[in-house]
Protein backbone atom coordinates (compact mmCIF):
# COMPACT_ATOMS: atom_id res chain seq x y z
CA UNK A 1 0.00 0.00 0.00
CA UNK A 2 1.66 3.37 -1.13
CA UNK A 3 0.89 6.80 0.44
CA UNK A 4 -1.48 9.10 -0.34
CA UNK A 5 0.90 11.49 -1.59
CA UNK A 6 2.49 8.80 -3.60
CA UNK A 7 -0.96 8.19 -4.90
CA UNK A 8 -1.95 11.41 -6.10
CA UNK A 9 1.32 12.15 -7.98
CA UNK A 10 1.28 8.97 -9.99
CA UNK A 11 -2.61 10.27 -10.35
CA UNK A 12 -1.49 13.71 -11.20
CA UNK A 13 1.01 12.69 -13.96
CA UNK A 14 -0.74 10.49 -15.45
CA UNK A 15 -3.48 12.75 -16.24
CA UNK A 16 -1.70 15.36 -17.44
CA UNK A 17 -0.26 12.34 -20.18
CA UNK A 18 -3.77 12.10 -20.55
CA UNK A 19 -4.84 15.64 -20.88
CA UNK A 20 -1.53 16.42 -23.31
CA UNK A 21 -3.04 13.60 -25.60
CA UNK A 22 -6.41 14.77 -25.90
CA UNK A 23 -5.43 18.37 -26.30
CA UNK A 24 -3.12 17.18 -29.34
CA UNK A 25 -6.20 15.71 -30.58
CA UNK A 26 -8.51 18.48 -30.20
CA UNK A 27 -6.03 20.47 -31.95
CA UNK A 28 -6.19 18.26 -34.76
CA UNK A 29 -9.53 18.57 -35.41
CA UNK A 30 -9.06 22.79 -34.78
CA UNK A 31 -6.90 22.01 -38.24
CA UNK A 32 -8.95 19.67 -39.89
CA UNK A 33 -12.38 21.54 -39.50
CA UNK A 34 -14.18 21.26 -41.94
CA UNK A 35 -16.40 24.03 -41.02
CA UNK A 36 -16.28 27.04 -38.90
CA UNK A 37 -18.92 25.74 -36.24
CA UNK A 38 -16.04 22.61 -35.99
CA UNK A 39 -13.52 24.72 -35.39
CA UNK A 40 -15.72 26.99 -32.54
CA UNK A 41 -16.76 23.56 -31.14
CA UNK A 42 -13.17 22.33 -30.77
CA UNK A 43 -12.14 25.61 -29.41
CA UNK A 44 -14.73 25.38 -26.89
CA UNK A 45 -13.11 21.66 -26.23
CA UNK A 46 -10.16 23.45 -25.88
CA UNK A 47 -10.89 25.71 -23.03
CA UNK A 48 -12.81 22.82 -21.09
CA UNK A 49 -9.17 20.62 -21.94
CA UNK A 50 -7.04 23.30 -20.22
CA UNK A 51 -9.34 24.00 -16.72
CA UNK A 52 -8.54 20.14 -16.89
CA UNK A 53 -4.58 21.27 -16.99
CA UNK A 54 -4.90 23.88 -14.70
CA UNK A 55 -6.63 21.82 -12.02
CA UNK A 56 -4.11 19.54 -12.17
CA UNK A 57 -1.71 21.81 -11.84
CA UNK A 58 -3.16 23.34 -9.01
CA UNK A 59 -3.66 19.98 -7.03
CA UNK A 60 0.10 19.40 -7.90
CA UNK A 61 1.85 22.89 -6.70
CA UNK A 62 -1.27 23.71 -3.99
CA UNK A 63 -1.87 27.31 -5.09
CA UNK A 64 -5.47 28.29 -4.59
CA UNK A 65 -4.42 30.65 -6.77
CA UNK A 66 -5.72 28.42 -9.81
CA UNK A 67 -9.10 28.14 -8.49
CA UNK A 68 -9.87 31.61 -9.78
CA UNK A 69 -7.71 30.99 -13.00
CA UNK A 70 -9.93 28.12 -13.75
CA UNK A 71 -13.20 30.25 -13.09
CA UNK A 72 -11.64 33.12 -15.22
CA UNK A 73 -10.71 31.00 -18.34
CA UNK A 74 -14.05 29.07 -17.96
CA UNK A 75 -15.64 32.79 -18.45
CA UNK A 76 -13.61 33.69 -21.08
CA UNK A 77 -14.01 30.51 -22.55
CA UNK A 78 -18.13 31.05 -22.43
CA UNK A 79 -18.30 34.61 -23.59
CA UNK A 80 -15.80 33.74 -27.41
CA UNK A 81 -18.07 30.97 -27.49
CA UNK A 82 -21.31 32.85 -27.49
CA UNK A 83 -19.73 35.76 -29.44
CA UNK A 84 -18.53 33.00 -32.41
CA UNK A 85 -21.88 31.78 -32.41
CA UNK A 86 -23.49 34.69 -32.63
CA UNK A 87 -21.24 35.67 -35.24
CA UNK A 88 -22.28 32.69 -37.37
CA UNK A 89 -25.52 33.19 -36.65
CA UNK A 90 -25.54 36.75 -37.98
CA UNK A 91 -24.79 35.54 -41.26
CA UNK A 92 -20.85 36.63 -41.16
CA UNK A 93 -20.60 32.91 -42.81
CA UNK A 94 -23.36 30.92 -45.63
CA UNK A 95 -23.00 27.53 -44.64
CA UNK A 96 -24.25 26.18 -47.88
CA UNK A 97 -21.54 27.87 -49.45
CA UNK A 98 -18.70 26.43 -47.31
CA UNK A 99 -19.40 23.36 -48.65
CA UNK A 100 -18.72 20.93 -45.64
CA UNK A 101 -16.87 17.83 -46.89
CA UNK A 102 -19.00 15.11 -45.83
CA UNK A 103 -17.06 12.29 -44.12
CA UNK A 104 -17.67 8.78 -42.88
CA UNK A 105 -16.27 7.90 -39.27
CA UNK B 1 -9.62 16.52 6.29
CA UNK B 2 -8.19 12.75 7.75
CA UNK B 3 -5.08 12.47 5.82
CA UNK B 4 -4.46 9.85 2.99
CA UNK B 5 -8.10 9.81 1.81
CA UNK B 6 -8.69 12.59 0.48
CA UNK B 7 -5.33 12.38 -1.70
CA UNK B 8 -6.92 9.21 -3.14
CA UNK B 9 -10.13 10.36 -3.58
CA UNK B 10 -8.49 13.62 -5.69
CA UNK B 11 -6.08 11.28 -7.50
CA UNK B 12 -9.50 9.08 -8.57
CA UNK B 13 -11.03 11.84 -9.69
CA UNK B 14 -8.20 13.45 -11.69
CA UNK B 15 -7.90 9.76 -13.73
CA UNK B 16 -11.70 9.56 -14.42
CA UNK B 17 -11.95 13.70 -15.24
CA UNK B 18 -8.92 13.31 -18.21
CA UNK B 19 -9.97 9.59 -19.36
CA UNK B 20 -13.74 11.74 -20.04
CA UNK B 21 -11.94 14.54 -21.45
CA UNK B 22 -9.86 12.02 -23.57
CA UNK B 23 -13.49 10.41 -24.58
CA UNK B 24 -15.06 13.88 -25.65
CA UNK B 25 -12.07 14.49 -27.58
CA UNK B 26 -11.94 11.23 -29.29
CA UNK B 27 -15.90 12.05 -30.16
CA UNK B 28 -14.64 15.34 -31.33
CA UNK B 29 -12.31 13.61 -34.08
CA UNK B 30 -14.98 10.40 -34.79
CA UNK B 31 -18.04 11.57 -35.15
CA UNK B 32 -19.69 12.46 -38.57
CA UNK B 33 -21.22 16.00 -38.00
CA UNK B 34 -20.74 19.21 -35.76
CA UNK B 35 -23.70 18.41 -34.38
CA UNK B 36 -22.98 14.61 -32.97
CA UNK B 37 -19.74 16.21 -32.27
CA UNK B 38 -21.75 18.50 -29.93
CA UNK B 39 -22.80 15.85 -27.49
CA UNK B 40 -19.52 14.38 -26.83
CA UNK B 41 -18.14 17.95 -26.16
CA UNK B 42 -21.03 19.19 -24.20
CA UNK B 43 -21.50 16.00 -22.15
CA UNK B 44 -18.12 14.35 -21.52
CA UNK B 45 -15.77 17.49 -21.81
CA UNK B 46 -17.86 19.04 -19.22
CA UNK B 47 -17.99 16.32 -16.64
CA UNK B 48 -14.23 15.73 -17.16
CA UNK B 49 -13.05 19.37 -16.39
CA UNK B 50 -15.89 19.52 -13.40
CA UNK B 51 -14.37 16.62 -12.01
CA UNK B 52 -11.18 17.45 -12.04
CA UNK B 53 -12.34 20.98 -10.25
CA UNK B 54 -13.89 18.92 -7.63
CA UNK B 55 -10.33 17.15 -7.03
CA UNK B 56 -8.83 20.42 -6.54
CA UNK B 57 -11.60 21.55 -4.24
CA UNK B 58 -11.02 18.30 -2.28
CA UNK B 59 -7.25 18.43 -2.45
CA UNK B 60 -6.95 21.41 -1.09
CA UNK B 61 -9.79 21.14 1.63
CA UNK B 62 -10.04 24.92 2.94
CA UNK B 63 -13.31 26.04 3.40
CA UNK B 64 -13.02 29.55 1.08
CA UNK B 65 -11.20 27.70 -1.78
CA UNK B 66 -13.41 24.83 -2.02
CA UNK B 67 -16.60 26.59 -1.75
CA UNK B 68 -15.41 28.89 -4.84
CA UNK B 69 -14.32 25.95 -7.05
CA UNK B 70 -17.51 24.07 -6.32
CA UNK B 71 -18.91 27.56 -7.46
CA UNK B 72 -17.06 27.33 -10.42
CA UNK B 73 -18.37 23.70 -10.98
CA UNK B 74 -21.80 24.87 -11.01
CA UNK B 75 -20.68 28.19 -13.66
CA UNK B 76 -19.44 25.44 -16.04
CA UNK B 77 -22.64 22.87 -15.77
CA UNK B 78 -24.91 26.65 -16.51
CA UNK B 79 -22.64 27.85 -19.02
CA UNK B 80 -21.64 24.31 -21.04
CA UNK B 81 -25.31 23.50 -22.15
CA UNK B 82 -26.05 27.34 -22.84
CA UNK B 83 -23.34 27.67 -25.32
CA UNK B 84 -23.67 24.30 -26.65
CA UNK B 85 -27.51 25.15 -27.77
CA UNK B 86 -26.43 28.54 -28.90
CA UNK B 87 -23.70 27.01 -31.27
CA UNK B 88 -26.33 24.56 -32.47
CA UNK B 89 -28.88 26.77 -33.07
CA UNK B 90 -26.10 29.08 -34.65
CA UNK B 91 -25.32 26.47 -37.01
CA UNK B 92 -28.28 24.74 -38.59
CA UNK B 93 -29.90 28.43 -39.18
CA UNK B 94 -26.57 29.20 -40.83
CA UNK B 95 -26.97 26.36 -42.98
CA UNK B 96 -24.65 24.18 -41.82
CA UNK B 97 -26.27 20.71 -42.87
CA UNK B 98 -27.01 17.74 -40.89
CA UNK B 99 -24.91 14.31 -41.56
CA UNK B 100 -26.72 12.16 -44.62
CA UNK B 101 -27.08 9.10 -41.96
CA UNK B 102 -29.17 11.57 -39.88
CA UNK B 103 -32.56 10.11 -39.91
CA UNK B 104 -35.09 12.81 -39.06
CA UNK B 105 -35.28 16.36 -38.73
CA UNK B 106 -38.39 17.94 -37.68
CA UNK B 107 -36.57 21.45 -37.91
CA UNK B 108 -36.70 22.00 -41.61
CA UNK B 109 -39.78 23.40 -42.76
CA UNK B 110 -40.00 25.72 -39.60
CA UNK B 111 -36.20 26.61 -40.35
CA UNK B 112 -36.91 28.04 -43.70
CA UNK B 113 -40.13 30.73 -41.97
CA UNK B 114 -37.55 31.79 -39.09
CA UNK B 115 -35.20 32.39 -41.88
CA UNK B 116 -36.96 34.47 -43.58
CA UNK B 117 -37.36 36.78 -40.42
CA UNK B 118 -33.48 36.69 -40.06
CA UNK B 119 -31.96 35.34 -37.14
CA UNK B 120 -33.02 36.87 -33.54
CA UNK B 121 -36.26 37.61 -34.58
CA UNK B 122 -37.80 36.05 -31.64
CA UNK B 123 -35.67 38.27 -29.35
CA UNK B 124 -36.83 41.16 -30.47
CA UNK C 1 -41.62 38.01 -0.67
CA UNK C 2 -38.04 39.29 0.47
CA UNK C 3 -37.33 42.35 -1.04
CA UNK C 4 -34.21 42.77 -3.30
CA UNK C 5 -34.44 38.92 -3.39
CA UNK C 6 -32.09 38.22 -6.66
CA UNK C 7 -30.06 41.28 -5.53
CA UNK C 8 -28.84 39.51 -2.24
CA UNK C 9 -28.68 35.73 -3.90
CA UNK C 10 -26.24 37.75 -6.30
CA UNK C 11 -24.04 39.09 -3.15
CA UNK C 12 -23.69 35.83 -1.56
CA UNK C 13 -22.36 34.69 -4.67
CA UNK C 14 -19.84 37.30 -5.36
CA UNK C 15 -18.76 36.91 -1.76
CA UNK C 16 -18.42 33.19 -2.15
CA UNK C 17 -16.59 33.76 -5.22
CA UNK C 18 -14.47 36.33 -4.50
CA UNK C 19 -13.50 34.77 -0.94
CA UNK C 20 -13.00 37.81 1.28
CA UNK C 21 -16.02 37.06 3.63
CA UNK C 22 -16.91 41.14 4.81
CA UNK C 23 -19.41 43.42 5.21
CA UNK C 24 -17.98 45.97 2.60
CA UNK C 25 -17.54 43.17 0.03
CA UNK C 26 -21.12 42.25 0.52
CA UNK C 27 -22.03 45.83 -0.17
CA UNK C 28 -20.29 45.95 -3.30
CA UNK C 29 -21.42 42.37 -4.81
CA UNK C 30 -25.15 43.92 -3.81
CA UNK C 31 -24.07 47.04 -5.90
CA UNK C 32 -23.16 45.41 -8.82
CA UNK C 33 -26.09 42.72 -8.57
CA UNK C 34 -28.27 45.87 -8.81
CA UNK C 35 -26.50 47.05 -11.65
CA UNK C 36 -26.44 43.50 -13.66
CA UNK C 37 -30.45 43.34 -12.36
CA UNK C 38 -30.96 47.06 -13.71
CA UNK C 39 -29.71 46.15 -17.13
CA UNK C 40 -31.13 43.59 -17.73
CA UNK C 41 -34.58 44.39 -16.33
CA UNK C 42 -36.50 44.23 -19.62
CA UNK C 43 -36.01 40.49 -20.34
CA UNK C 44 -36.87 39.62 -16.72
CA UNK C 45 -40.72 38.91 -16.30
CA UNK C 46 -42.06 38.90 -12.70
CA UNK C 47 -42.32 35.36 -11.90
CA UNK C 48 -44.71 33.38 -9.18
CA UNK C 49 -43.08 30.45 -8.86
CA UNK C 50 -43.30 28.26 -5.78
CA UNK C 51 -40.37 26.66 -5.38
CA UNK C 52 -40.85 23.23 -3.80
CA UNK C 53 -37.43 21.71 -2.10
CA UNK C 54 -37.78 18.28 -2.09
CA UNK C 55 -38.92 18.21 -5.29
CA UNK C 56 -36.19 20.44 -6.72
CA UNK C 57 -33.93 18.40 -4.68
CA UNK C 58 -34.76 15.12 -6.90
CA UNK C 59 -34.74 17.45 -9.79
CA UNK C 60 -30.81 17.72 -9.10
CA UNK C 61 -30.68 14.30 -7.99
CA UNK C 62 -31.75 13.26 -11.24
CA UNK C 63 -29.58 15.27 -13.25
CA UNK C 64 -26.32 14.11 -12.15
CA UNK C 65 -27.38 10.66 -12.06
CA UNK C 66 -28.35 11.21 -15.79
CA UNK C 67 -25.36 13.55 -16.44
CA UNK C 68 -22.68 10.73 -15.26
CA UNK C 69 -25.00 8.19 -17.26
CA UNK C 70 -24.57 10.54 -20.76
CA UNK C 71 -20.60 10.79 -20.08
CA UNK C 72 -20.60 7.07 -19.52
CA UNK C 73 -22.64 6.40 -23.45
CA UNK C 74 -21.37 9.31 -24.63
CA UNK C 75 -17.53 7.15 -23.76
CA UNK C 76 -19.09 3.86 -24.45
CA UNK C 77 -20.60 5.26 -28.34
CA UNK C 78 -16.98 6.87 -29.35
CA UNK C 79 -14.81 4.04 -27.90
CA UNK C 80 -16.94 1.72 -29.91
CA UNK C 81 -14.74 0.41 -33.13
CA UNK C 82 -18.19 0.45 -35.21
CA UNK C 83 -19.82 3.43 -34.58
CA UNK C 84 -23.68 2.84 -35.14
CA UNK C 85 -25.69 6.21 -34.42
CA UNK C 86 -29.28 7.72 -36.26
CA UNK C 87 -28.82 10.86 -35.52
CA UNK C 88 -31.43 13.68 -35.99
CA UNK C 89 -33.90 16.21 -34.85
CA UNK C 90 -36.95 15.82 -33.29
CA UNK C 91 -39.77 18.26 -32.36
CA UNK C 92 -40.66 17.94 -28.58
CA UNK C 93 -44.04 19.42 -27.42
CA UNK C 94 -43.61 21.46 -24.27
CA UNK C 95 -45.90 21.00 -21.78
CA UNK C 96 -43.88 23.54 -19.80
CA UNK C 97 -44.91 27.21 -20.72
CA UNK C 98 -42.98 29.71 -18.48
CA UNK C 99 -39.45 30.56 -19.77
CA UNK C 100 -37.89 29.73 -17.36
CA UNK C 101 -39.37 26.14 -17.23
CA UNK C 102 -38.67 26.15 -20.74
CA UNK C 103 -34.72 27.16 -20.39
CA UNK C 104 -34.52 24.62 -17.41
CA UNK C 105 -35.68 22.01 -19.34
CA UNK C 106 -33.31 22.90 -22.31
CA UNK C 107 -30.50 23.01 -20.59
CA UNK C 108 -31.28 20.07 -18.50
CA UNK C 109 -31.94 17.92 -22.30
CA UNK C 110 -28.80 19.06 -23.30
CA UNK C 111 -26.59 17.99 -20.61
CA UNK C 112 -28.59 14.10 -20.99
CA UNK C 113 -27.86 10.91 -22.95
CA UNK C 114 -28.07 11.34 -26.18
CA UNK C 115 -30.20 14.69 -26.61
CA UNK C 116 -29.28 17.97 -27.43
CA UNK C 117 -31.76 21.00 -27.65
CA UNK C 118 -31.41 22.83 -30.69
CA UNK C 119 -34.34 25.47 -30.79
CA UNK C 120 -37.54 26.75 -29.48
CA UNK C 121 -40.29 27.69 -31.64
CA UNK C 122 -41.51 30.75 -31.98
CA UNK C 123 -44.72 30.42 -30.46
CA UNK C 124 -42.66 28.73 -27.06
CA UNK C 125 -44.66 25.08 -27.70
CA UNK C 126 -41.88 23.01 -29.39
CA UNK C 127 -38.54 21.98 -28.70
CA UNK C 128 -36.56 20.57 -31.22
CA UNK C 129 -34.01 18.29 -30.09
CA UNK C 130 -31.19 16.73 -31.74
CA UNK C 131 -30.60 12.91 -30.44
CA UNK C 132 -28.27 10.95 -30.89
CA UNK C 133 -29.91 7.92 -31.43
CA UNK C 134 -33.31 8.52 -33.51
CA UNK C 135 -34.70 5.53 -34.04
CA UNK C 136 -37.62 5.53 -31.64
CA UNK C 137 -38.67 8.91 -31.45
CA UNK C 138 -41.38 8.19 -29.32
CA UNK C 139 -39.46 6.47 -26.66
CA UNK C 140 -36.84 9.55 -26.64
CA UNK C 141 -39.95 11.93 -26.12
CA UNK C 142 -41.43 9.53 -23.66
CA UNK C 143 -37.91 9.61 -21.71
CA UNK C 144 -37.78 13.73 -21.40
CA UNK C 145 -41.78 14.30 -20.30
CA UNK C 146 -41.50 11.12 -17.90
CA UNK C 147 -38.09 12.29 -16.21
CA UNK C 148 -37.13 15.92 -16.50
CA UNK C 149 -40.48 17.50 -17.16
CA UNK C 150 -42.72 15.93 -14.28
CA UNK C 151 -39.63 16.74 -11.98
CA UNK C 152 -39.75 20.56 -13.34
CA UNK C 153 -43.75 20.23 -13.06
CA UNK C 154 -43.33 19.49 -9.46
CA UNK C 155 -40.68 21.46 -8.10
CA UNK C 156 -42.00 24.71 -9.54
CA UNK C 157 -45.93 23.96 -9.55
Amino acid sequence: MMSGTAFLNICTIFALGVLTISFLLVVVRVLKGPSLPDRILALDMLVAVAIGFIAVLGVRSGFTLYVDVAIALGLVGFLATVAFARFVMSGGVDGNKEEAEKERP
Amino acid sequence: MIDGIGDYLAGVLIVIGALFALTASIGLLRLPDVYTRMHAASKAGTLGSCLMLIALAVHIGEFATTLRALAGVVFFLLTAPISAHLLAKAAYSAGYRMWQGSVSDDLAETATASKKNGPFAADR
Amino acid sequence: MIPFRNELILALVWVAISGSYSVPNLAFGFAIGWVVLFLVREQLQATKAVIRPVALLLLIALFIKELVLSAFKVAKLVLSPRMDIKPGIFAYPLKVDRDFEITLLANLITLTPGTLSVDVSDDRRTLFVHGMDCSDIEQARRDISQGFERRILEAFR
